[in-house]
């Protein structure tokens, strides 16, 4: 599964705000690459810059400084149309607060980023994943209709629907409890495994680091340390639940 | 992305904002239903006037004049289409009629009509047989009205001009008469046999005749106007009678549709716009609330240009199904309209269902939608995806470029949609300059009370008045655009009552004091010393009568009328003074007989009314030259200024009329200014006595008499000399301020409009902040407000927003009713203050009312479900 290509790399990829006079650097100078299939969790404290990294891969935001190229696309020049189109062709999210469409049930956030793509079968296919993260009889509900942790799985649907080549996870499991959590967790782990998604996950949790194949340590928004687990935690959780 | 995918999306995104797409759809159904309205009665009116013209002149061509008709006229109808042609002729003029009894008398508009009448419409009698059948050398069909108010009933005796008649039957309804034709009496139709056993023409009565003229089967326009040709050229006398085709029926009343209709399309084009800016509101919020789903759907990949097109595609979803509302809305009042005011409208014109109309409002409502929407619409283009992230990254502001082409955008727009719809660019250009000041002015306003709210001492006023102020301070709280669009309405709504108050106070109070209450007419020479011994007797005050004869102009300055009528004929020239406003009020002072294209060729041809004496009317001052005039210059002439000016003469310059045949050569001694005011007998010829004291003449006299004595002193007058004719000023001068009270009522109806709108946009505006204003109350109620502390608190934030609004607005509409009545009108001003205070209260009270309902359901919050869904 995991070939080795790199499918994320950066180059001294600094991003700045400015706040009134003062000019704060929340990320300098950070190269790093991402291989395909590999699963990278980034990790360090509150305003270390861990999010406005991963704004930052997915293209959310434009680096003041250095160089993303995502699938050996470099994308800090692309236009916002284009990296529109690449987020919708190659990245899936998933959300600390989840971030579904308030005014879309569950099935339609699901069907969206399929009919984005243009590809057939859309609600079959939004059927199918909601199905699979356990929510194949709410699919007609409103978000608000949902408990958190529905709401995550659903994201999580979401995510796979268009069998995106990286997911980005922001915190996934923040805003839930323990057990949900987990349940969210596992889902995503499995998600990955069946369909060979890169996964960069966002996370305050070391238990959590711990499954993934490299950590990437942020202080001060510089990288201050890189582990990386020459053998991939075997089975993963969800298997070794069965 | 496809269509069918838009459509989805479209749909998806806008099912759960019920409450704010009906806001939106209010803001602009509301405008387009004023316009619809106006621009469905003036087209309704002008093609109705098109298409029934026959049966509006009840023939296809009318020839009339103010004297009998020439004889050559028979031989051009001959030679148009020899035997084919008919001719039927009406005389009317006003006489008094008097009951049996002789008690009660009545000012009636007489028509006398030969065989053939009407050639088109319907005339509907009771009994329902033929004029001509009823009609006998000694019957008359009259309007019900005279049998009600001179107690009668069909079959009853009725005394006219000396010969009494037995009433044949009433009419009901007559085609070349509108009902909203002024009229100084209720209907008599006679026979021309009857006719002649009155004693009431050729004794200086003034009739109009009216050759009614039917050609041939299957004529078109085209050969009428081939017959209004050959009247004009070969007749040498052609000014004498004036020719129209059924083309041109009612030209009065059309040309006033037109005007009230361009007028009133901009009146209802501003409450379109105020619309607009309650538009601009609620999406402003809208889209506030969609920023988080905006910055997923860009995460998810949708480009800015289809999230632009998401959001635009629904403003123009929205305000189509809006303006479709509005349309059927204002086609539905159109229909009501003649109902509940038949006075104001031609009710048997109307056809509500107006497609053109309809189309005009729909698009002018998609228009105003679009250009309020498309600056934010824009802005949506800057929302940032990493928002998912960040909640605090706001979108990025526009630069100074982007918020100039804005506001280009929304001027440009709204100067388009005003030349539209005042179908003249320079009109449609002062509406749009006036309405940009009147906004900069509520703006400036709003935002300096807002400024000045956050700097008043919190403490003084208590938690309550503190609170009020403070929403008012808060930035972005949407005050502004509320009070702009609420001072808008209250601008207009009152500066036209004001102006409406003003003409109606003045035609009211000027008359009581010295004005003469009633008029007498058509007074012979050898009957005035009788007449005036009864008028002493009956106690009559202020009696004043003077000569009056009718003559025409022969020559100006020497060079005889017919070579000035040829030369202008070669070389028409434009009018002397080009002043729309003072030729329509010479228009209003001068009669309604007077077309306005050419003015000084009509006072060249038209019949004059002259008087002679050696004092000059109350309320006329000389301007230049002296009256009397210096002992050594005989046959001397006093002028009306604007006349004088029409005709292009002044002092020294001599006129000669023609005088029943006789040229009389008169020298203009002196011009002067008329105070038409004083509704006293006036004249703009005034010659000094000697050269006409011998011409054929009538007299005219006026008095002031007791209402109650009137119908007692009208009857002996009438019944002694049938030839008299009696207005009562105050009855004509009720009809006049009736009307002026309609059109009044009108516009303010349809201003109302303005201020509907302008109270949905404070709605929206105060709905718009619903989750905020919920959280508010919730944290108020958490640390102990009643519900009515909060209640008060709201109240005093919307009492404030309406006072700003009325204060700023209620001056405004003074400055523009004072700008009307004294710059436009010439009247006097002053200001009612009482009534500026009422409009205030009410204004404030229905912003109190909006606001209150609006918050409802934030009042209604309890604390713990809005602090659990934060």
């Amino acid at each position: 599964m995991d070939d080795y290509t790199p499918i994320i790399q950066t180059s001294g990829l600094t991003r700045r705000f400015k706040s009134g006079t003062k000019t704060i650097t929340v990320l300098n100078d950070v190269s790093l690459t991402v291989n395909r299939g590999e699963f990278v969790s980034i990790m360090g404290k509150s305003g270390s810059g861990k999010s406005t990294l991963l704004a930052l891969l997915a293209g959310l935001d434009r680096p003041s400084s250095g160089g993303v190229s995502i699938d050996g696309e470099a994308i800090e020049r692309m236009s916002e149309d284009k990296l529109a189109l690449l987020r919708r062709k190659k990245v899936g999210f998933v959300f600390q607060s989840f971030h579904l469409l308030g005014n879309f049930t569950a099935l339609e956030n699901v069907m969206l980023p399929v009919e984005l793509l243009g590809q057939p079968k859309p609600r079959q296919r939004a059927a199918e994943l909601l199905e699979r993260v356990g929510l194949g009889g709410r699919g007609h509900h409103y978000p608000t209709q949902l408990s958190g942790g529905e709401q995550q799985r659903v994201a999580l649907a979401r995510a796979f629907a268009p069998d995106p080549a990286v997911l980005m996870a922001d915190e996934p499991t923040g805003n839930l409890d323990g057990e949900n959590g987990q349940i969210v967790l596992d889902m995503m782990l499995t998600l990955r495994r069946d369909h060979g998604t890169t996964l960069i996950l966002v996370t305050h949790d070391p238990a959590l680091a711990e499954l993934s194949d490299r950590v990437i340590r942020l202080r001060d928004g510089r990288v201050v340390e890189a582990v990386s687990h020459p053998h991939p935690p075997d089975p993963t959780p969800a298997e070794a639940a069965r | 992305m496809t269509l069918a995918q838009y459509a989805r999306l479209i749909v998806r995104e806008s099912r759960r904002s019920r409450g704010r797409i009906a806001l939106f759809m209010g803001c602009i159904a509301v405008g387009v239903a004023a316009i619809v309205l106006v621009a469905g009665l003036s087209t309704s009116v002008s093609d109705g006037v098109r298409s029934e013209g026959r049966r509006l002149m009840a023939a296809d061509l009318v020839v009339e004049s103010r004297q009998p008709l020439p004889p050559e006229l028979d031989t051009i109808l001959a030679s148009y289409s020899p035997g084919s042609v008919e001719r039927a002729d009406v005389r009317e003029f006003v006489s008094v009629i008097v009951a049996p009894d002789a008690q009660s008398s009545l000012l009636a508009e007489l028509k006398v009509v030969g065989s053939g009448y009407p050639f088109y419409g319907d005339l509907r009698l009771d009994p329902p047989q033929p004029l001509q059948q009823l009609l006998t050398s000694d019957t008359v069909v009259v309007a019900p009205e005279i049998l009600a108010r001179l107690n009668l009933k069909a079959s009853d005796a009725l005394r006219i001009g000396g010969a009494d008649f037995r009433i044949a039957g009433t009419v009901i309804a007559e085609p070349d008469k509108l009902s909203i034709t002024f009229t100084l009496g209720p209907r008599v139709f006679l026979s021309p046999d009857g006719l002649a056993r009155t004693q009431l023409i050729g004794k200086g009565s003034r009739v109009e005749y009216r050759a009614l003229v039917k050609l041939p089967q299957g004529s078109t326009a085209e050969d009428a106007q081939r017959l209004e040709r050959m009247l004009g050229a070969g007749e040498p006398a052609e000014d004498s009678y004036r020719v129209r085709t059924f083309t041109e029926a009612q030209p009065q009343l059309r040309r006033s549709f037109d005007r009230v209709g361009r007028y009133l399309g901009l009146v209802g084009l501003l409450s379109l716009l105020v619309g607009g800016v309650g538009v601009a509101q609620v999406a402003r919020a809208w889209l506030a609330s969609r920023m988080d789903d905006i910055a997923i759907l860009r995460c998810l990949g949708a480009t800015p240009r289809e999230v632009v097109n998401v959001y635009l595609a629904q403003v123009l979803l929205i305000s189509l199904a809006a303006s479709v509302v509005g349309a059927l809305i204002g086609t539905l009042f159109h229909w009501l309209l003649p109902r509940w005011m038949p006075g104001l409208v031609p009710v048997d014109l109307v056809h509500p269902w107006q497609p053109e109309a309809m189309v005009r409002g729909v698009f002018l409502g998609i228009g105003v939608a679009v250009v309020f929407t498309l600056p934010l619409l824009i802005g949506l283009r800057r929302v940032p995806p990493v928002r998912v992230l960040r909640r605090d990254a706001e979108p990025l502001r526009s630069g100074w470029l982007a918020q100039g082409l804005a506001a280009l955008l929304i001027l440009s727009g709204v100067w388009g949609m005003a030349a539209s719809q005042a179908d003249d660019l320079e009109h449609g250009t002062w509406f749009t300059i006036g309405l940009v000041i009147a906004v900069l002015l509520l703006w400036l306003a709003a935002t300096l009370v807002s400024r000045a709210a956050r700097l008043l001492p919190r403490d003084a006023g208590g938690v309550r008045l503190r609170h009020g102020l403070a929403h008012l301070a808060r930035p972005g709280a949407g005050t502004v655009g509320a009070i702009v669009a609420i001072g808008l309405g209250v601008t207009f709504v009152f500066a036209t009552w004001l102006v409406e108050r003003h003409l109606t106070d003045q035609l009211a109070a000027e008359l009581p004091a010295d004005a003469p209450s009633t008029f007498f007419l058509d007074v012979q020479p050898d009957q005035w010393p009788r007449i005036e011994q009864i008028l002493k007797e009956s106690g009559a005050e202020d009696i004043v009568s003077r000569p009056m004869v009718n003559a025409r102009f022969a020559a100006i300055r020497g060079v005889p009328v017919a070579q000035l009528l040829e030369q202008q004929r070669k070389n028409p020239p434009p009018p002397p003074r080009h002043d729309p406003q003072r030729a329509e009020r010479d228009d209003n002072r001068r009669g309604p007989e007077r077309p306005r294209s050419r003015p000084r060729r009509w006072t060249l041809t038209r019949e004059l009314r002259i008087t002679y004496g050696d004092q000059l009317p109350r309320g006329n001052r000389i301007i230049a030259g002296t009256f009397p005039a210096s002992p050594g210059i005989p046959n001397a002439l006093s002028l009306e200024e604007d006349y004088a000016n029409d005709l292009g003469v002044t002092v020294g310059d001599t006129v000669t009329l023609d005088v029943q045949g006789v040229p009389v050569e008169l020298t203009v001694t002196s011009i002067r200014t008329i105070d038409w005011r004083t509704m006293g007998m006036n004249f703009f010829l005034f010659a000094e006595p000697g050269p006409l004291d011998n011409a054929p003449q009538v007299r005219l006299a006026t008095v002031r008499l007791e209402t109650a004595d009137l119908p007692r002193i009208q009857a002996a007058i009438v019944s002694a000399f049938p030839n008299v004719t009696v207005i009562h000023v105050r009855e004509v001068m009720e009809k006049v301020m009736a009307v002026l009270r309609n059109i009044g009522l009108g516009v303010r109806a349809l201003g109302a409009f303005t201020i509907a709108a302008g109270i949905i946009v404070l709605g929206g505006t105060v709905a718009a902040t619903q989750a905020r204003r919920a959280r508010e109350v919730a944290l108020l109620k958490t640390i102990g407000m009643t519900r009515r502390d909060v209640l008060a608190v709201f109240a005093i934030e919307y009492a404030l927003t309406g006072f700003v609004a009325a204060v700023v607005g209620l001056a405004a509409a003074s400055l523009l009713a004072w700008a009307t009545l004294t710059q436009l009108m010439d009247l006097d001003w002053s200001p009612k203050w009482s009534e500026l205070l009422l409009a205030a209260t009410i204004t404030i009270a229905l912003a109190i009312a909006a606001g209150l309902v609006a918050s409802a359901r934030a009042l209604a919050a309890r604390p713990a479900e809005v602090l659990r869904s934060e």
